[in-house]
């Protein structure tokens, strides 16, 4: 017989070394991709334009560079051994190290999903409650209707809409950007303002699909929370319908919410690329994009990389956490 | 148990509104003007009763520009669809009736390919994918590479399926009557999960379609003079201080398209779960 601590010792190395597996073939995935692309850092950006006119030595030096003389499992070694050191390679497009491009946009991306998040969160969550205070009632179905309405509509729809809206039509927000032509010379508390105004379309844009689904997974939660037991314990001891559900219903509910941490996260990614690019902020979406037409493969590749990678680390913390806390997981 | 009984409301509006916007398309040729018809002489229209959706930034009829538009979006989602439902039925059946190694490979790859973000990874595979991946044409490639993640939601549901019904009585008694593996899969298995597959397969059709308008709105997807919805509001993006309508109505047919779609597949999911038909 295990005890509980060795079960839950080996459920986690074995979630853990199915997340290493998951993570080669995430590499082997991106390695491939960059290398069935036509051409290869001597053919220019993979347009078939080729720089004849460098000398011999110049070719061998770039070939050297990019290891392109090696067998292809020797390459993805190379490949490997250079990301473990933190090196992401340079970017066809300015020889530049792909990995100062990514930091210095970094900063810009994770700030607006972290905005997008705390508007999805903040308005799923009381609406998923209001839902399952009364399920069935007009206010429930209101809400399951028009976010799931909400939902049905591409993204960069409703940001064409929003900047015609509220910036062409009522002029209330700036059109794109992150910052007015005159942030510079502004004082502290009108560039954050100013800064603040940049930032209210693309939050919205970014975090208004998600409500649907995360209120929807709050209203269920909350309603097998406080299922039939719980609810006439709870009542039982006098306490009011509304502290059953939301009291009892968040205790049992915070377990499975972290499940939604490996949904959320390539769904905010993937918006980025379209809401950056709509309102042109300078982050890593547009980064992306930019890549993409120029086919700048190790860009791409780092960006593929990076939003694979961290969502498989969002999977994995979820499922870990899933079996640190929730004592029916480990039975199974 | 409810029985099947009446269809559900959101199955009938989904079903009607696919069928009035599928039959726009398919007559696109024969009720509107030409969509490439360019007039200089009336550039940027608002609605009127001659152009009933307004003009573009070359005088062309914006109606039959969304209207053919429909053609693409409904090409690349049906085709998308068929493609992940040939992938993903084989796949997922294998690795849920054979279990093992096999059931390990399919699901550590169905991982890996859900760990990226799919628009990310489609522009990726269309900027660096193989070079003889665009020697087909827009809508074929379009389609391929939405199938390449699209095949999994299938897999996966049929993946569960199976697991469950091996151990069931059903397969027990295929199995002492004689039948060898590939009847039991396809006389006794498939045909217990395939409604539901197909339900899911409703599903893919939505998200093949915003796929493909995202593509084509960042501009790696279909390529203009071809009408899409994609396509058109990035067009709509050079004149959004003067043309509102361009904005408004490519992306109203995507938004009612992908909302049909949706409406008619938990429709259908309602109606086939009699467990889950609220009475």
């Amino acid at each position: 017989m295990l005890t509980a601590g060795q079960s839950l010792l080996r459920l986690t190395v074995r979630r853990i070394g199915q997340a290493a597996i998951t993570l080669l073939l995430v590499l082997v995935v991106v390695f491939l991709l960059a290398h069935m692309a036509p051409g290869d850092p001597l053919s220019g950006s993979g347009d078939g334009e080729s720089f004849h006119r460098i000398s011999p030595q110049r070719e061998q030096a770039i070939r050297d560079l990019y290891h392109l003389d090696e067998p292809l499992h020797r390459q993805f070694i190379l490949w490997f051994g250079d990301l473990a050191r933190g090196d992401l390679g340079r970017s066809f497009n300015d020889r530049t190290p792909v990995r100062d491009k990514i930091l210095q946009r970094l900063p810009i991306t994770f700030g607006l999903n972290l905005f997008a998040l705390v508007f999805m969160i903040s308005l799923a969550v009381p609406l998923g409650a209001l839902a399952a205070w009364r399920p069935g009632s007009a206010l429930d179905r209101w809400a399951g209707a028009s976010t799931y309405g909400l939902y049905a509509i591409p993204v960069f729809w409703a940001g064409l809409l929003l900047q015609i809206l509220f910036a062409v039509r009522l002029g209330w927000l700036p059109l794109y950007g992150i910052a007015g032509p005159d942030a510079q010379q502004l004082s502290w508390w009108l560039r954050m303002a100013d800064r603040a105004a940049h930032l209210v379309l693309p939050v919205a844009c970014l975090g208004y699909g998600g409500l649907a689904y995360l209120s929807r997974f709050v209203r269920a939660n909350l309603l097998e929370g406080a299922q039939a037991e719980v609810k006439r314990a709870a009542r039982a001891r006098g306490l009011s319908e509304w502290s059953v559900v939301v009291r009892h219903g968040f205790r049992q509910a915070a377990v499975p919410m972290l499940t939604l941490a490996g949904f959320i996260l390539p769904a905010l990614v993937g918006g980025s690329v379209i809401v950056e690019e709509i309102f042109a902020i300078p982050g890593l979406g547009r980064l992306f994009v930019n890549a993409v037409f120029q086919r700048d493969i190790p860009v791409i590749m780092a960006l593929t990389l990076l939003s694979g990678t961290a969502t498989l680390a969002g999977i994995l913390l979820a499922d870990l956490g899933y079996l640190v806390l929730d004592p029916r997981v480990r039975r199974g | 148990m409810a029985s099947r009984g009446r269809l559900p409301r959101p199955l009938v509006a989904g079903l009607l509104l696919l069928a009035v916007i599928s039959a726009a398309g398919l007559a696109a040729p024969w009720v509107t003007a030409d969509p490439s018809g360019i007039d200089l002489r009336q550039v940027l229209k608002p609605p009127s009763s001659q152009h009933w959706l307004g003009t573009d930034g070359l005088g062309r009829d914006l109606a039959s520009r969304v209207i053919h538009g429909t053609r693409v979006s409904l090409a690349v989602g049906l085709l998308s669809a068929l493609l992940a439902l040939l992938a993903g039925i084989p796949l997922g059946a294998a690795a849920g009736y054979m279990g093992g190694v096999a059931d390990g490979i399919i699901s550590r790859l169905m991982e890996a390919v859900l760990c990226f973000p799919a628009l990310l990874l489609l522009l990726a595979l269309l900027a660096a994918g193989p070079g003889w991946l665009r020697s087909f044409p827009d809508i074929v490639q379009l389609a391929a590479v939405i199938a390449l993640t699209a095949w999994i939601p299938i897999a996966r549901y049929l993946r569960g399926e199976f697991l469950h019904l091996v151990g069931s009585d059903l397969v027990a008694a295929a199995r002492a009557s004689g039948a060898g593996h590939l009847r039991i899969v396809f006389r006794h298995l498939l045909p217990a999960a395939l409604t539901p597959v197909l339900v899911t397969a409703a599903f893919t059709v939505a998200g093949a379609i915003t796929l493909e308008a995202a593509i084509s709105f960042i501009g790696l997807g279909i390529q203009p003079p071809t009408p899409s919805w994609g396509g058109l509001l990035t067009e709509a993006r050079h004149h959004v201080d003067k043309a509102w309508w361009l904005a408004l109505f490519p992306g109203l047919a995507l938004f009612l398209t992908v909302l049909a779609s949706n409406l008619a597949g938990e429709g259908l999911r309602d109606w086939l779960d009699p467990e889950k038909t609220p009475e």
